[in-house]
């Protein structure tokens, strides 16, 4: 493993008063805190430690919460051609999100993400490459787009569109996602098309679309304005740590109370405890549906549920039924709610549904859960049970990963019928959301062909493509990754690298020519034999994506390098600056996509620059939570362009969707989605209404046929039988991974190229409880391996006939799950703060990939992967180096307080 | 800092990573100032990496017979200035980076947080085999203190600054610092 150094210095300059001073965002979560770049010339005077000799303003020594430059916060950059210093500081003027400049551990150190040829960032990939003879060789722009033009037209004229598939990252910038979407949804128009995070092109909450809950609508204020804080799967202080500091954090100490649905106890929850008004329900992995169900049922017995927002807000039977009387019934949402497994007739049907299942009964789901069953009641009572006075408690739901990866269809419906009998949904403090993952920069240029999938549930249940599947079934033969691992990142993971291997590397069709024309023909032969070609386009050489599998990679650029625009997890959306030149030959991804379009044929493809990229996308963000249509309409009025117009309201940016008063020329953010207290006639009194404005019915009422919620039945039936066949037997251990703080949503970066994290971090690292880890023998820092020998993996694309097709144990019976084996080495780190029984590995070392041993069994509703879910055994195989050294890695627990 | 007189020494390989000698260890940085520059193996097993050696007030903190397990004593370093409270700690037999005395548990470290300044002051806490700093009263920082003071979790710029000590029979020297201390722009400034 590549080690970095870590050297700590005893100083760092400051910028002078005069110093160019640009806005941007953090390049990481979700919840994007604002940044300031000073950049000055080096060679020009550093600023001084008065306050009238730096940029700042501030006396140095600075005080606690002032202005202050760490080390790790200083870097030299290019700048037209000319080295210049470099701080990237949250900014302390900020009065939304990261309020007087706070910030995480990774936005604090973003300037360590910058190109710098004496710092770890200097592998960025400087130009395009062909892989001549195995090795990636640098060639020009014009060679390796016209090869892989060539090849894109080929394959899909002798083998359709799609045969081509796009794996992209679903969040890198409005300006990059709609130029890839549009080239390949729109232009090309495959079915072979997902994202970073998911087999399929699907909702990642089908619970949430279906209830009619927006991920995103709340406030991150919301957060903190409830009575109870029910965080499902998830803990904000490691992974939407502004949202925790900001708003959570205070909260709690002023007595809010939480309630914690989590396999680990981190740093967030061991204070939430140590306040005395937290309860943490550490469960098993995969069973938040029945413990959410139990309360819900705990809710509904004892009368506590919001019934004045129920009789005004919940669809009755004709609601429920509302939009369905005569289509086709095939689009995944609308099949989901007729089925009959979800749909209700309204509240009352709900709740004798829930009444009737066993698994709802506390003591059953909390034997399933492995708790006490008096948690349950605990958290019915604080989520519903009315005040002393009567009135009701304020209650909101949030959710991350930990809680929709690991049973998908069921959690996320569960949670929305728990949220919505305790009234939350569409009101200030009681709202229900996601906290967020990746910051959201996705717009659409293209619609996606879902009748063109191949993959179907029985009727005419069509579903969007499983691209993994696909991809196993040697079907993709043109394969065009943006910005992402692919491999690693999917579950059983191991089985796909296999299958790259074979169709790409195996396939005896390899370029050993550096004649353009002879070069396209050997990969055309390759797609033509079944093989695969690959095409990379990163800001790194990932492995084994771009380093072995890649025939064409190109260079691209990002964050700091172009003008870009995004929103955060409160659709707040934000002009990110460039500030210095990208490296090398690299180019944006839509400038890639652009040339590749043109070469194609494609209309449509010429953009001049970014912002002509987002002025052309903006009209496809109509009508979505981060709607930017209207900063192009006032941009427009004003003579300005949307980037310039965005830029004006710096790291405050504007909360989506977006609205202008024609009269007053003004522009109007929306603060939450699904405002049930904001009647139709204040929209139109504030000038949302006319013109090009579009209001959404998510706006004032929830996304369903009526503006009502859906409450919908969650049967934990459609995911037990895969549960109980994964429950760990003999000795083998539940196995589940996620995230870190030190590393979040920053891996790209972090892991390998920033030395402090990398120190921190330096490789795969896998918990275990005490208990288990004494019976094996296992201490902190021993090096472990993780293996399984029934790591189920269902690898073909297969239409549904029959209605439990899908249903793992008919998967089972009918041969389409193979058990593979699979191995990750890990270092041990013993700690009580992981439940005992459960492993929790870090999600995606790309070196050590924990998802080896993850199910590849998607969600059979939704198509999405159960990434938390798998199963290991682990033994010692010897000690790793930080057992006994004091630089790297700590063995601490996260949860001390 | 240029206006400071340094005193330039050469510094001894000691084979661990154990921080202990009067002249602290600098690692070349962002800084144009001239100072020698020499090869030391700092970690063993790894590559040499270039050091810089500067000079640091020595200053005595404390008598390694007057520590008492797991109570942290206060002092101020490099100077009395703002930014400068620090404590001395003797953790009970935990084996530290940089620490010294016989059981080499025992370790100096800055009081201030490296995320935004939040005092640390009474945050010193023995769990286990583990001993930590933290969490911090602003954003929950906390750190390894036996691991060269590296973030165990939470949002820190940088590692906790170890103050490096020496030790002269029972007398604890103070003679450097390993990281930036909060708030400063450099470690040494003028009085």
């Amino acid at each position: 493993m590549a080690t970095k150094y870590y050297l700590p210095e005893d100083k760092t300059p400051l910028p002078p008063k005069g110093a160019d001073v640009l806005t941007t965002c953090c390049d990481y979560c979700i919840v994007a805190c604002g940044y300031k770049v000073y950049r000055w010339p080096i060679g020009t005077a550093d600023g001084g430690p008065q306050a009238a000799d730096n940029a700042f303003g501030v006396d140095f020594p600075s005080g606690p919460l002032q202005a202050w430059v760490a080390p790790t916060q200083y870097n030299v950059v290019m700048h037209k051609g000319k080295p210049h210093n470099v701080i990237v500081i949250p900014d302390k003027d900020a009065k939304v999100v990261n309020i007087a400049g706070d910030s995480s551990i990774r936005g604090g150190c973003i300037a360590q993400k910058c190109y710098n040829p004496d710092k770890p960032t200097n592998d960025r990939l400087m130009s395009p490459m062909i892989r001549i003879n195995g090795t990636l060789q640098p060639v020009s722009w014009d060679m390796a787009l016209d090869v892989a033009a060539d090849l894109i037209k080929h394959t899909i004229k002798k083998h359709g569109a799609n045969a081509y598939g796009m794996k992209q990252y679903s969040y890198q910038f409005v300006e990059n996602t709609y130029a890839c979407s549009k080239f390949s949804k729109g232009s090309i128009d495959t079915a072979n098309w997902t994202m970073h995070d998911t087999p399929a092109n699907v909702t990642s909450t089908p619970g949430f679309r279906d209830a009619g809950f927006d991920n995103f609508g709340p406030a991150y204020k919301d957060w903190g304005d409830a009575d109870t804080l029910m965080i499902c799967g998830t803990d904000p202080y490691e992974t939407k740590t502004m949202i925790f500091n900001q708003f959570i954090k205070p909260a709690i100490d002023s007595g809010m109370k939480t309630i914690w649905l989590n396999v680990r106890e981190t740093a967030g929850i061991a204070y939430a405890k140590s306040k005395g008004n937290a309860l943490f329900i550490q469960l098993d992995p995969g069973t938040d549906t029945p413990v959410l169900g139990a309360i819900a049922r705990v809710i509904m017995e004892k009368g506590w549920e919001d019934s004045e927002w129920i009789k005004n807000w919940v669809n009755d039977k004709w609601g429920s039924n509302s939009g369905f009387g005569q289509g086709t019934r095939n689009t995944p949402w609308q099949w989901r709610t007729t089925w009959g497994k979800f749909q209700t007739k309204g509240f009352e049907d709900y709740k004798k549904w829930v009444i009737s299942q066993k698994d709802t009964d506390p003591a059953v789901a909390a034997k399933i859960a492995n708790i006490p069953v008096e948690q349950i009641y605990q958290a019915a009572e604080w989520l519903a049970k009315p005040k002393a006075d009567g009135s009701r408690v304020k209650a909101s739901l949030g959710i991350e990963k930990g809680f929709y990866w690991s049973n998908n269809t069921g959690n996320t419906n569960a949670v929305s019928s728990l949220a919505t009998i305790c009234g939350a949904g569409g009101r200030p403090g009681q709202v229900v959301g996601r906290f967020g993952g990746h910051q959201r920069g996705g717009t659409g240029g293209g619609g996606y062909s879902r009748n063109k999938s191949a993959q179907k549930r029985p009727g005419r249940r069509r579903q969007a493509l499983d691209c993994d599947r696909y991809f196993y079934s040697g079907n993709t033969r043109f394969a065009h990754v943006v910005g992402t691992t692919w491999i690693q990142a999917m579950c059983g993971s191991a089985g796909l690298n296999a299958k790259f291997e074979e169709l790409v590397t195996m396939n005896p069709n390899q370029v050993r020519s550096f004649d353009k024309q002879e070069i396209i023909d050997t990969l055309k032969k390759r797609m033509d034999s079944g093989g695969t070609v690959v095409l990379d386009q990163d800001i790194y050489l990932r492995d084994p994506i771009g380093s072995k599998f890649a025939d064409i990679v190109l260079p691209a650029a990002t964050w700091g390098e172009e003008d870009f625009v995004r929103a955060n997890g409160e659709r707040r959306l934000r002009l990110y600056s460039k500030f210095y030149d990208a490296p090398g030959d690299s180019k944006p991804d839509w400038w890639i996509i652009g040339q590749l379009g043109q070469r194609m044929g494609f209309d449509g493809y010429d953009w001049k620059d970014s912002n002509e990229v987002c002025e052309e996308s903006s009209r496809f963000s109509r009508g979505n939570r981060k709607a930017y249509h209207m900063i192009k309409v006032a941009a427009h009025k004003e003579g300005k362009t949307l980037h310039e117009k965005l830029r004006e309201y710096g790291t405050e940016g504007i909360q989506g969707p977006t609205f202008y008063n024609y009269k007053t020329g003004e522009l109007l953010g929306s603060v939450r989605l699904h405002n049930t207290e904001c009647p139709p006639e204040k929209m139109e009194k504030e000038g949302r209404t006319q013109g090009a404005n579009m209001v959404n019915k998510k706006m004032t009422h929830f996304n369903s046929q009526t503006g009502k919620v859906n409450i919908q039945k969650h049967p934990w039936s459609l995911f037990s039988d895969y549960w109980e066949w994964m429950k760990p037997k003999d000795t083998e251990l539940w196995h589940t991974n996620g995230r870190i703080n030190e590393v979040w949503q920053s891996g790209f970066d972090d892991v390998d190229r920033r030395a402090y994290i990398a120190q921190r971090w330096p490789e795969n690292w896998t918990e275990i409880h005490p208990d288990d880890a004494k019976s094996r023998g296992i201490e902190s820092g021993d090096q472990i391996i993780l293996y399984s020998d029934r790591v189920p993996n269902f690898k073909q694309t297969i239409k549904g006939v029959h209605g439990s097709d899908f249903n793992f144990a008919d998967l089972l019976k009918n041969g389409w799950i193979e058990l593979d084996k699979a191995a990750v080495t890990a270092v041990a780190i013993v700690t009580p703060h992981v439940k005992k029984g459960t492993m929790y590995s870090y999600f995606i070392n790309t070196s050590q990939p924990s998802n080896v041993l993850q199910g590849r069994v998607p969600d059979q509703i939704s198509g999405n992967y159960n990434y938390k879910m798998g199963v290991a055994r682990v033994k010692k195989i010897g000690e790793s180096k930080y057992k006994n050294e004091f630089r790297s890695m700590s063995f601490a627990p996260r949860n001390i307080v | 800092m240029t206006d400071l007189k340094k005193k330039d020494e050469t510094a001894a390989d000691h084979g661990k990573c154990m921080l202990n000698r009067r002249q602290f260890l600098m690692y070349s940085g962002t800084t144009a100032a001239a100072v020698s520059t020499i090869s030391v193996s700092l970690f063993p097993g790894e590559a040499k990496a270039k050091a810089r050696v500067v000079g640091y007030p020595r200053k005595k903190i404390g008598q390694l017979s007057k520590l008492a397990d797991n109570k942290p004593l206060d002092f101020n370093y490099p100077d009395d200035g703002p930014n400068s409270q620090c404590m001395l700690v003797k953790m009970a037999g935990a084996k530290a980076g940089g620490g010294i005395g016989p059981k080499r548990d025992v370790v100096a470290f800055s009081y201030l947080c490296t995320h935004q300044g939040g005092f640390l002051n009474g945050k010193y806490q023995a769990v286990g085999e583990h001993r930590v700093l933290g969490q911090c009263p602003l954003h929950l920082s906390t750190y390894d203190l036996t691991r060269h003071g590296i973030i165990v979790s939470g949002q820190a710029y940088q590692s906790i600054p170890q103050v490096l000590l020496e030790l002269d029979g029972d007398d604890i020297y103070a003679v450097g610092i390993m990281g930036l201390l909060f708030g400063r722009n450099e470690n040494l400034i003028e009085s």
